[in-house]
């Protein structure tokens, strides 16, 4: 009874930072730009927001630093990927190993590693937060209730707003799009920049109101299963949602199974994020969901001269 | 052919003066392909970018606190000077030069491998096996190590380019989740059953000494003529073989290869499996070479370098050895720089970034044209 309560109650923390990273990737990869930076703009956020925590300690100044410093960061990746047409799979890559190298050594020299700093407090809507069972769900901090609505802002963006009808346009026809008129470049660039910063605010999230300090490589394979996450999502935010949620379960019950004394081998439990990641893209891929859902033009640069 | 775009966009442009002070935003830049270009001017494009990603290298250690002069005795005295560092370098070389040739090959089979440290993991777990379990007479013992090895990273490689094959399972993402597995195992043995029973810490216990890789010459280590043999081999696969020139047909159009009668899926699975075995190898070498065991870390970092110097060498087995000799030096000074300065060893990947940027950034001023071109009214 009270596993399942903690359980339910420690979710949300584990969920979250996927559900934000898989939006901001599905609003880059929409434009058609394959995102693979995810790790590194993470890391670049929650470095950002530890910084602004521990100097400001305004826990909502430091979430929207985590996305100004992404977004900042993200800028480099979008020169190289859209301006200077490099290889998405190696821009991708070096921003993360670019991220990883930046944050570890900033990290190092400003000495804000393993300084704990304090989260936001849970905040419990209160005849849910009362309900037996499920009632832990109910007292989350205000984040955790903000990324609903920031899921059904890109949902409504994506699929109702003229601009974001022209964004996916970008994605699954450039060509076409730059015959409409739409300038290409523009929307990837700042969907590069808009889903960075989504990314950035899950890095912000893990670092200053989940794991609450800094530690090097603190994302730890995350941004890579957020990519993960949303490949079997079929790139449309609300499946992306669920599987944050299973994501989250699985990993929030982790901890709740070694406190009640089951004895697990440590580290095969570690690894089951990744094993399960692993295992639903191999499922997917067996129940024949093809590959429709797709952007059209995703990972291809949009180069205009070579147009045929 | 007429420019469309700045046709377009120019509604409400000023009458036809072609006037040198335009406002900047009216000023239009428009790029083209560029068709060829001298080598030469490539060359000094290169050279350029390559002197411009090292010169933002310079700029970050010096600010992180690392005197300059020290840098320069660090990367380029010691390195080219000193007898002892050069054989550091050369043996630092050897696993990253198997790296390196891993990854040119399998991104020649259009195969993003990104496992290769899982591979490694598992080609030291392999020939760490032999070792703990005592496998075979003294004589054959280590040959049976490399091919235990082998073999690790080669098994390690198949469940990724199969589940590409057959199910079009993206592996990019299964090779990476491969790696965490292969780490988060590799910790489950050197924490647990294959722990050193002498001390505390988490590591195998050593190789016995004809298990370890020999010297030659003075004081070279065994791993570099591996290094050379291995470097050679993967030059003949892709450029003299047959197998080399199918590869290089799938490579360029996969369909009409097909439709031509190469064996499209056998030549991938086979590059990709010995793309694996190699990286399986070189994980060995560094297990061995290091501690002469198996370590928690010993793989980090090897698996972004390898990519990278594949894609820097243009998947060119040959220029990736030259590449993987500069990291080399990279790795070597990184580590003195950890130890004497406590800069993070993740530094060395921050420069491998920032060079791969650069030299990736010049490509396109190798390959376009930048010309302007201003108000063309019709």
């Amino acid at each position: 009874m009270d596993l399942i309560l903690n359980w339910l109650g420690n979710m949300p923390d584990f969920a979250v930072p996927y559900a934000l990273a898989a939006l901001g990737l599905i609003l880059t990869e929409r434009a058609g730009v394959l995102a693979l930076g995810a790790e590194g703009l993470m890391l670049a956020g929650a470095l950002a927001a530890i910084g602004m925590q521990l100097h400001f300690g305004l826990p909502g100044l430091s979430l929207l630093a985590a996305m100004v410093a992404a977004a900042l960061v993200s800028v480099l990746f979008a020169v190289m990927v859209i301006i200077l047409r490099i290889n998405q799979v190696i821009a991708g890559l070096t921003l993360v190993f670019f991220c990883l190298g930046l944050t570890s050594l900033l990290g190092t020299l400003l000495e804000w590693t393993n300084r704990p700093v304090q989260g936001l407090p849970p905040l419990a809507i209160w005849p849910l937060s009362e309900l037996p069972l499920v009632g832990k769900l109910f007292q989350q901090n205000l984040m955790v209730y903000l990324t609903l609505p920031l899921f059904f802002a890109v949902v409504w963006y994506l699929n109702r707003s003229t601009s974001g009808m022209r964004l996916r346009a970008v994605g699954e026809n450039p060509q076409a799009a730059d015959a409409a008129g739409i300038s290409v470049m523009t929307y990837r660039f700042l969907a590069i920049m808009a889903g960075a910063s989504l990314v950035g605010l899950a890095g912000g999230y893990i670092a200053v109101l989940s794991t609450k300090m800094w530690i090097a490589d603190m994302s730890g394979g995350r941004g890579w299963i957020a990519v993960a996450l949303v490949i079997f999502a079929r790139w449309s935010p609300w499946k992306a949602l669920v599987g944050a949620v299973l994501f989250g379960c699985i990993e929030a019950l982790i901890p709740q199974l070694a406190a009640t004394g089951v004895r697990l081998p440590q580290y095969f439990v570690l690894m089951t994020p990744y094993a399960v990641t692993l295992g639903v893209m191999i499922w997917v891929a067996l129940s024949g969901r093809g590959q429709g859902d797709q952007p059209g033009a995703l990972g291809e640069p949009y180069v205009r001269e070579e147009r045929r | 052919m007429p420019d469309i775009s700045s046709v377009t966009t120019e509604v409400t442009a000023k009458p036809a003066v072609r006037n040198r002070r335009q406002p900047l935003a009216s000023r239009r830049y428009t790029v083209e392909v560029r068709q060829q270009m001298a080598w030469h001017w490539q060359a000094l494009i290169l050279a350029l970018a390559l002197l411009l990603g090292l010169g933002l290298s310079t700029a970050i250690l010096i600010a992180a606190g690392v005197p300059g002069g020290e840098l320069f005795n660090e990367f380029v005295v010691l390195t080219l000077f000193d007898v002892a560092s050069l054989k550091a370098v050369l043996f630092q070389a050897a696993p990253i030069v198997m790296v390196a040739l891993a990854g040119c090959l399998a991104f020649r089979a259009r195969f993003w491998n990104l496992g290769l440290e899982g591979q490694m993991i598992w080609g030291a777990i392999a020939a760490t096996a032999i070792s703990l379990f005592e496998i075979g007479p003294e004589s054959t013992r280590l040959p049976l190590m490399m091919i235990a090895a082998a073999l690790g990273g080669l098994a390690w490689a198949l469940a990724p380019v199969l589940l590409k094959l057959n199910l079009k399972v993206n592996e990019i993402i299964s090779t990476l989740m491969l790696n965490y597995i292969a780490a988060n195992f590799l910790l489950h043995l050197v924490y647990g059953s294959w722990k050193d029973p002498r001390d505390a810490f988490p590591y195998s216990p050593q190789y016995r000494p004809f298990e370890r890789l020999p010297e030659f010459l003075d004081g070279y280590s065994f791993a570099i003529p591996m290094a050379i043999v291995v470097a050679l081999l993967a030059w003949w696969f892709v450029s003299v073989c047959r197998a080399g020139l199918y590869l290089r047909f799938v490579d360029a159009t996969p369909k009409v290869a097909e439709a031509n009668g190469v064996p499209v899926a056998k030549v991938i699975i086979g590059t990709v499996l010995f793309s694996g075995a190699m990286a399986g190898l070189a994980g060995f070498v560094v297990a061995a070479g290091q501690e002469g065991r198996l370590t928690q870390a010993f793989y980090q970092g090897y698996g972004f370098s390898g990519i990278l110097i594949a894609f820097l060498a243009r998947n060119n087995p040959l220029a990736a050895v030259v590449v993987a000799l500069l990291v080399a030096t990279l790795f070597v000074a990184g580590r003195n720089l950890q130890v004497f300065y406590q800069i993070p060893f993740s530094m060395v990947q921050l420069i491998q970034a920032l060079i791969v940027i650069c030299v990736a950034g010049s490509d396109f001023f190798i390959r376009h044209r930048l010309r302007r071109t201003q108000g063309r009214e019709s």
